[in-house]
């Protein structure tokens, strides 16, 4: 057996759309962004696009519905760059319809909407979402949004 | 479930001030302590809000919206929040939404207090 380090690593892990779950989730992913080889702000970059994302997810996609799933999936490549997959199916939503937060605006302007979709944005490289993705059966649900967010070292 | 946040709050004696003191992670699911500390210390009549981030090791939009509201509410009764010794991963996020514009922010508590003692006076 050769001892060559693993330089590429995929997990998944699924959670209850809830709150009480937002830190496991961040923490999956920002266990294997470390391994990757991300460190300090950059971890918590990358956590903070997480829990922005899922909190999004629990909030708008599943309306705190109860049984709501979300389906997290790592990719990292050691000293290159992790990709993370957010799956749910849970209602979709338009990106482009959400109102673009304004680092700029002035104190009487300032709106609180927006804020974890910007920070997503702000804190990861590429950005993705894709909505009402076609399953492809043997189980897969029949059709889920898609995130997916990427960040390089 | 051990909370992650912890809130502690102090009134400064012969002032209108309460010092709020928050340590661990600020998210969604911790923010209902902060709110309900901005709520006790405006209800007791403070006019001067320092809020002391030295101990805070994160924060998610949850926690900045609860900040603004306090901050809003408070300046609607004439008062004012002041927030100060923010880590270097809350200082890049206050940054990333513009909140550094927005808040006053203190790099150390004695200059926090002592903006808060000069309100006070005024």
């Amino acid at each position: 057996m050769s001892s060559k380090p693993l330089t590429h690593s995929d997990k998944s892990l699924t959670i209850p759309a809830r709150f009480d779950q937002l830190r496991r989730a961040g923490a999956f992913v920002s266990d294997m962004a470390a391994a990757a080889g991300f460190e300090g702000l950059q971890l918590n970059r990358i956590e903070l696009a997480v829990d922005e994302a899922c909190s999004n997810i629990i909030q708008h996609a599943y309306a705190h519905r109860p049984d709501g799933k979300i389906h997290i999936r790592v990719q990292a490549e050691r000293g290159r760059r992790i990709v993370i997959t957010l799956i749910d199916t849970g209602e979709p939503f338009d990106p482009e319809a959400v109102p673009v937060h304004n680092p700029e605006a002035s104190l009487d302007d300032l709106k609180v909407g927006g804020l974890g979709l910007f920070l997503i944005r702000q804190t990861m490289d590429d950005v993705q979402f894709e909505f009402n993705v076609p399953g492809l059966g043997w189980g897969q649900p029949k059709r889920f949004n898609r995130l997916t967010m990427i960040k390089y070292l | 479930m051990i909370s992650s946040l912890n809130v502690t709050s102090q009134r400064v004696e012969g002032q209108s001030t309460a010092v709020l003191k928050l340590a661990g992670r600020l998210d969604a699911t911790t923010v209902g302590q902060l709110e309900r500390a901005l709520t006790d210390a405006q209800l007791s009549g403070n006019r001067v809000i320092v809020i002391d981030l030295s101990d805070l090791t994160y924060i998610s939009s949850s926690g900045l919206r609860v900040l603004l509201t306090g901050r809003s509410n408070t300046r609607k009764r004439g008062g004012e929040v002041f927030l100060c010794s923010l880590r270097p991963p809350v200082r890049e996020v206050f940054e990333m939404v513009g909140f550094t514009a927005v808040f006053t922010i203190f790099d150390t508590l004695e200059q926090a207090m002592e903006a808060a003692a000069a309100v006070s006076r005024g």
